[in-house]
Formats: C-alpha cells, sequence, structure tokens
C-alpha cells in the first residue's frame, strides 16, 4: 500500500514534469533546433589593409579591387607653387580574389617606380561561437622591383643588376576580433633585400608591426598602426611607421585617411625605408588617402 | 489500487500519444527579402530558417540566424550583418505568434492571418501576416509575403545611402512541416 502511495507520487511528479516541459515556449525549442555548424568571425577589419600595411581581411572569390593609394606631403622651406602639395606619391593597384582564401594583387608606385606583386592567404579564421580558433591568421609574401633611383636621397640598394633591385616581404598577420568594435592586429614581418649599397646596412630586416580598429559607427572606424624594426639601417637615419586614421566603408567603395610618416606603401619601403618621424612639420607629415572601389566581378554566390 | 495506477498510466501515456503529433518542424524554410529602388535592388535569401507550429494552440514560432542570408555581392553581406542588422549583438530574428481560426484538419488551402511579435535587432514589433496554408496528407505548407519598415526597427542607414535602400522591405516566406520527433 505504502508503495502504491509512492507510485502515485511519483507518477504526478512524472506528470507535472511533462507538462513543464510542454509549457516551455516554442521558440526555446527551436533553440535546441539549431545545427552545430561553424560560425566564422567577419570583419575584423573589414578592408585589406588596416591603414598602411595589410590587415588579415582578403576579398571573396571573384572580387576585384581596384585601388588608388596617395601620399601627400611638403618639401621643407619650399620656394614654388604647387597644386595641393610639393609631393605626391601614388600607388595603383589590383587585387583579385582568387578564392575565398587566396587573394593576389600588383600594383605599382609613381615615387622610385616601385612595381609590387603580392600573395595573401587566409590561414585560420577566428571563430564567433566560442570554439575552434580564438585568432584570425593570414600568411602575406610580397616582391618589389624598384625601377628607379631614390634622388636626393641615398641609395640603399646596388643598381647594377635587375636582381639587385628586388626586395621580399614575408608577413604572418595574426589578428582578434575582441569585441564587435575592437580588433587588434600583429604583425610579425621579415624583409629581405637583394643588394646592399653599403657592407654595414642588414640585408634582413626584422619587424613588427601593431594594429588596431575601433568601429565608432555603422561605417566609421578609426584605426592606428605602428611598425618596429629590430635591426634598422645604418648608414641612413630610418624612424618607424606610424599611421593614425579613419576608415570609411560604405557600400561598394572604402576609402581610408590616415595621418602618417610613410611615404612608400610597398612594405619593404615603408616598414624599413621611411627618413622621417612622425610630427606635423613641413616634410615629415604625410596626408594619406585610399580610395578602393570593389567590384564583384563573380556574382553568383555558392549557396550553402 | 492498483487498477487506479494502471488507470493513471494509461492515461499519461494516452496524453503523451495525444499531444506527440500536435508539433510540426520545418528545418530548412526560406525567407527572401527584397529591396527595390531606382538606384538598386537588393535580394537576399536564407535557406536554413527553423520553424515550430504547435496544432494544439495554434502556435506558431521562427528563427533564424541573420549571417545566414546569402547575398549575390559578398561585400553586401559583410555590410549586412555588421553595419545594418548588426548581427554580432544581434544574431537571431525571431517571431512568435497566434494562426487565427486555424483548422489543422482542413485539407487543402487556407488563407489565415497569423498574429504576433517580430524581432530584428533586438527590436520587438507587433504584426499581422497573412498566410496561405496548405494541408496535403498531414503536412503543411505556409507561404507568403509581407512588409516590414526599415525605420521600425532602428537600422540606421547613412544619408548618402538612403536612395539606394528602400524603405520598406518585402520579405517572402516558405516553410515545409514535417511532423515533430524529439
Amino acid at each position: 500500500m505504502k508503495n502504491n502511495v509512492h507510485f502515485i507520487i511519483y507518477f504526478f511528479i512524472l506528470m507535472g514534469f511533462s507538462n513543464s516541459v510542454k509549457s516551455q515556449g516554442l521558440l526555446d525549442t527551436l533553440e535546441k533546433e539549431y545545427p552545430d555548424t561553424p560560425q566564422y568571425e567577419i570583419a575584423t577589419f573589414k578592408a585589406t589593409r588596416i591603414s598602411i600595411g595589410h590587415s588579415i581581411e582578403n576579398r571573396k572569390k571573384g572580387v576585384l579591387e581596384i585601388k588608388a593609394m596617395n601620399r601627400f606631403w611638403n618639401i621643407p622651406n619650399f620656394e614654388g607653387q604647387r597644386f595641393v602639395a610639393d609631393k605626391i606619391n601614388a600607388r595603383l593597384a589590383l587585387e583579385y580574389g582568387i578564392s575565398d582564401r587566396l587573394t593576389f594583387g600588383s600594383g605599382v608606385s609613381t615615387l622610385d617606380g616601385i612595381f609590387d606583386g603580392f600573395l595573401k592567404y587566409k590561414l585560420l579564421r577566428q571563430r564567433s561561437d566560442k570554439k575552434g580558433s580564438p585568432i584570425s591568421m593570414t600568411l602575406f609574401q610580397n616582391g618589389s622591383y624598384r625601377s628607379r633611383r631614390n634622388r636626393p636621397f641615398t641609395d640603399i640598394n646596388r643598381f647594377e643588376d635587375f636582381t639587385d633591385q628586388l626586395a621580399f616581404t614575408s608577413q604572418v598577420l595574426i589578428a582578434r576580433k575582441f569585441t564587435p568594435q575592437f580588433s587588434m592586429q600583429l604583425s610579425p614581418t621579415y624583409i629581405h633585400r637583394s643588394s646592399s649599397s653599403f657592407d654595414e646596412d642588414p640585408n634582413n630586416h626584422f619587424a613588427i608591426g601593431i594594429g588596431g580598429r575601433y568601429k565608432l559607427g555603422g561605417h566609421v572606424s578609426i584605426v592606428s598602426e605602428y611598425y618596429y624594426v629590430l635591426n634598422p639601417l645604418k648608414s641612413i637615419d630610418t624612424y618607424d611607421a606610424f599611421a593614425l586614421g579613419v576608415n570609411w566603408e560604405l557600400s561598394d567603395v572604402m576609402l581610408q585617411f590616415q595621418l602618417t610618416n610613410t611615404r612608400g606603401m610597398v612594405e619593404d619601403n615603408f616598414i624599413t625605408q621611411t627618413p622621417n618621424n612622425f610630427n606635423f612639420k613641413d616634410g615629415n607629415f604625410v596626408f594619406g588617402f585610399n580610395a578602393t572601389f570593389v567590384l564583384h566581378l563573380n556574382q553568383k554566390r555558392k549557396q550553402k | 489500487m492498483n487498477k487506479v495506477i494502471i488507470l493513471i498510466f494509461l492515461l499519461i501515456n494516452f496524453a503523451d500519444f495525444e499531444t506527440k503529433p500536435d508539433q510540426f518542424i520545418a528545418r530548412q524554410g526560406q525567407i527572401s527579402f527584397f529591396s527595390y529602388t531606382s538606384v538598386e535592388n537588393i535580394e537576399a535569401k536564407n535557406n536554413q530558417v527553423l520553424s515550430i507550429i504547435d496544432l494544439s494552440k495554434n502556435e506558431i514560432a521562427i528563427s533564424m540566424l541573420m549571417n545566414a542570408f546569402i547575398f549575390k555581392k559578398s561585400l553586401m553581406h559583410e555590410h549586412f550583418n555588421e553595419s545594418y542588422i548588426e548581427s554580432d549583438l544581434h544574431p537571431k530574428a525571431t517571431f512568435e505568434g497566434k494562426i487565427k481560426d486555424f483548422d489543422p484538419l482542413m485539407d487543402g488551402v487556407q488563407t489565415r492571418m497569423i498574429a504576433g511579435e517580430l524581432t530584428i535587432h533586438g527590436i520587438t514589433k507587433e504584426v499581422e501576416i497573412k498566410a496561405t496554408i496548405e494541408n496535403t496528407e498531414g503536412k503543411y505548407l505556409f507561404t507568403g509575403d509581407f512588409e516590414v519598415a526599415v525605420k521600425d526597427f532602428d537600422i540606421k542607414i547613412p544619408p548618402i545611402l538612403a536612395p539606394n535602400i528602400a524603405k520598406n522591405i518585402s520579405i517572402t516566406f516558405r516553410f515545409e512541416y514535417q511532423p515533430y520527433e524529439k
């Protein structure tokens, strides 16, 4: 008899329990039905440059970026009257997404006539669902050819042979999106120059870059970047590259404005060969402006 | 006493059998949205929308991940999630409501109003949606379309892009429900 009472109580509890399961909202039921597909963090930096250097981002397959990167600065105590700024360096480039992870790009800079080409491969993608990789990692390799002498500055490489004018940059870009607003990147860099005019200069440079992005609103973010060179050139005075900028990402156009001390736009050039420090004096202060137009050549995205 | 226990046991079992086929689920529901303006047409599709209906109470719930929308332009997917819908903060859009005057046993097509709460971008609005419901051999197909105003859900559009994005976005949906087994 006592046992039976226990049974009845047990059944009532069971009934109550099953009722409570049923009274759960339908949305809670759906919550459990989500398939376990990995969710990746998007738009760690949005643009393929943080400001002056490469970010971990690359465009998706079939996307062509048309880039016009410009740097403007004044010559100290210049007597002439040039329009807007005394000196300008422009890099025109095309960058194409071969696959969702691999990008190839090529460009030409007007100052020193530098031709460059690069490959960029996204190795790791940060997962936003607290599983998998906590960081994103992109491998970057470029090669550049300097076609003109760097007058009136001293040339740091020889100009005797074609291979003398080559330089190569390898970077491992590591970034994490900490919050929806804030991302940071570390960029260990190795630069190899094929020739040196001076024996005292190293041919291989090591540098580390640090960059960050803070999203202010839907389309505007502020960015900053700094590159520290561990073994700089000895024959000429060089300074570390620094940039403070505003990125405006809108529709198919991305605009990046920066206050910087770098005049070059190819990695080996601006990381190791920036001849001036960052301040607002004529000749040192450089205003930069990157305009990127994003063209979707392959509009048929695969249905998942 | 034993008979009472058996009776209760049977009752519970019957109660369970009664409620189980009441719930129907759609795991690959489709929701598309369109923004037509003279400047630009924007279109996106989500094929992984979850929905469940409870026929005992005529209730319906829909849930989807905003980043599962597929756009023709990959950069648009990034803009949509990062700058407009902010899917980092509000990853899901949901709907919870009641189907008015719905007769689950009626065969063929019936058009019914669904009233409920639509949550997009963290903001909940009361909406009424007209749906066409087709019942074939105990499977239900819900289709229909409705419009939402962008400003109702606090989605900010920069003035320079105002001509590119329609003020009212039209949404179409299609759900095929199967009996839900837990």
